[in-house]
């Protein structure tokens, strides 16, 4: 289900791109991203949204025993980071799925599926970055599960995706849950 | 240890004492002479080496004051810098006289108006000798290569990538230093540029694993284009968009290590016979990764590979080693061991085209290898330059 998913919305977005302006581009893409978060087909697990500070759940899939730095948003091996590149916006005022102050949210992004190995669940996830400031410097990490290069853009985390905001300066990264992905 | 006031000037008082008595039995050296008076001055640039290196730092930590190093490999030294801006693309052109870098700046360091621009540096002088203000629409990836900014084989036109993240190219007149026009690139990303007979023609990577290609006239204006059959499989094992220039094309090579070729010689696109650099044994082991993994000498038809060991999701991750393929004979020549626990693994590498040509070798902790490309042999190391080298370029 989760690589359809991804499929799903990586056809639907680079159809856009070649069909439509940037403008256009931009208005549909969010309303792919939108029409995601609110999919009836995907249910969403609130319970089990794992913040700083606020460990994950149990849930009722195939818990492991993950090494604490997986439970750590600060930490690379954070479970939710899978296909990060960039730094973490939780080492620089933000948590790992929240900008830092003053700093403006890119509103195209890419989406890909990080399993928890915390409550076995897999999820999906929308990389985010947040702009407007320069690289903010701390907790660089390097992850690519699933990443493809950039001519298949909805699965690549090379490209600055502050590119389409007012100051497409790139600050951090954030990896916010948007629902638990199914089986 | 510390030391009280009192302690300290006995101490003192003991060693001088020591020298007093040495004085008394030795006639002191006499004084050697003063050093000649200075006078500052702007070193001129040597005469041009083929073993130069142009090295773009994006310096990551601070990614708005990007710069270019331009590095002398025979002596194992910088001769200076170009400003690169933010997410800068760079190319040098044929002649090797000019780097050109699209670029972004802000009039308030990171922040106030915008404005995208290419700049063209004079390479005799590393000083800036003019620039195009661009719209703002230049392509920013972290996935630097030849071919995010390039010139034509003539150097007569500059392709700038643009996505935004609609994708497009801007084609610009280098002599007339003019921007032609703005073609509409289909979701399809870089700009391989070649050359059938007069017409002037730019390819690029598509999503489907197909090759755009485009013809364009000398207004700048497409007069052609055509979309070859799908030749990699985006899914199964993706080519990394980070490639080699050949002098008809390009190598890309795949996720799992196998080697593209984009032959760009004829009328239409060819794509010879993909193949192996690592063994049936080996396969989903040993992978390509980090920036710019690949290298190539022609003359020697040499293919240098940074090779790691490692699964999926490891293709950015520098290499513990650099493969020697043989592009004709398809044979392994050779495995070099990169030391990853002093530098940090094979990063990015450029081979360079002479006939005793050195492989410069990029890495993890930015540290710059130079090595001879026949032997492997290392001749010089320079433990850090710069921040974050993402791109190895020579003419």
């Amino acid at each position: 289900m989760q690589q359809r998913f991804d499929r799903l919305v990586e056809r639907a977005s680079r159809g856009l791109a070649r069909r439509t302006s940037r403008r256009g581009f931009l208005g549909a893409f969010g309303m792919v991203l939108t029409g995601s978060a609110l999919m009836p087909l995907l249910p969403i697990s609130r319970g089990s949204r794992a913040e700083a500070g606020e460990p994950a759940a149990p849930g009722t899939g195939k818990p492991m025993s993950p090494k604490a730095s997986a439970s750590d948003p600060n930490s690379c091996d954070y479970w939710k980071y899978c296909a990060i590149d960039g730094f973490l916006c939780s080492c620089c005022g933000g948590t790992s799925s929240t900008c830092p102050p003053g700093t403006t949210p890119s509103p195209i992004t890419w989406i890909g599926t990080c399993h928890n190995p915390v409550d076995g669940r897999d999820y999906i996830v929308s990389y985010n970055d947040c702009c407007g400031k320069t690289s903010c410097g701390q907790c660089t990490c390097v992850r690519n599960e699933g990443e493809k290069p950039m001519y298949r853009l909805s699965l690549n985390n090379d490209v600055n995706w502050c590119m389409a905001n007012d100051n497409p300066n790139y600050h951090c990264s954030v990896s916010v849950i948007m629902g638990v992905a199914g089986k | 240890m510390r030391l009280s006031g009192p302690s300290l000037l006995g101490v003192l008082l003991i060693a001088f004492a020591g020298n007093s008595a040495l004085a008394a039995t030795t006639a002191p050296e006499p004084a050697p002479p003063p050093l000649a008076a200075e006078h500052l001055k702007v070193e001129a640039m040597p005469a041009w080496s083929p073993h130069w290196l142009y090295a773009f730092d994006d310096s990551f930590n601070n990614e708005t004051d990007a710069r270019v190093w331009v590095y002398d490999g025979d002596h194992g030294r910088a001769l200076g810098q170009f400003e690169a801006g933010y997410y800068g693309n760079v190319a040098v052109s044929p002649d090797h006289k000019t780097t050109a870098i699209a670029t972004t700046y802000w009039s308030r360091g990171g922040h106030g108006t915008r404005t995208d621009v290419l700049e063209f540096e004079d390479n005799t002088k590393l000083s800036l000798q003019g620039e195009i203000v661009l719209t703002s629409k230049k392509a920013q990836s972290g996935a630097m290569g030849p071919f995010n900014l390039s010139y034509s084989p003539d150097g007569r036109f500059l392709y700038v990538t643009n996505l935004t993240p609609a994708a497009s190219i801007s084609i610009v007149d280098v002599a007339a230093r003019k921007i032609l026009g703005e073609i509409d690139t289909d979701a399809c990303v870089l700009a391989i540029p070649s050359i059938d007979g007069t017409r002037h023609r730019v390819s690029m990577l598509c999503e489907n694993g197909r090759l755009l290609t485009i013809v364009h006239d000398d207004a700048g204006k497409e007069t052609s284009r055509s979309v070859s059959k799908p030749f990699f499989d985006v899914d199964k094992d993706p080519i990394f968009v980070q490639s080699v220039a050949t002098p008809t094309g390009a190598y890309h090579v795949s996720f799992m290590g196998d080697v593209y070729e984009i032959d760009l010689s004829a009328a239409d696109p060819r794509f010879p016979a993909v193949w192996p650099t690592v063994s049936a044994k080996e396969r989903g082991h040993w992978r390509p990764g980090g920036q710019q993994m690949v290298a190539y000498h022609p003359s020697s038809h040499r293919l240098y590979v940074a090779m790691h060991a490692g699964g999926e999701g490891t293709h950015k991750l520098g290499g513990s080693q650099v493969w020697v393929t043989d592009t004709i004979t398809h044979k392994r020549l050779a495995r070099w061991s990169i030391d990853e626990k002093k530098y940090g693994g094979a990063f990015c590498m450029i081979a360079t085209q002479d006939e005793h040509p050195l492989l410069f070798v990029a890495t993890e902790k930015s540290s710059l290898l130079v090595l001879d490309a026949t032997t492997g042999k290392l001749l010089h190391a320079e433990d850090k330059l710069g921040q974050t080298l993402w791109q190895l370029l020579n003419p």
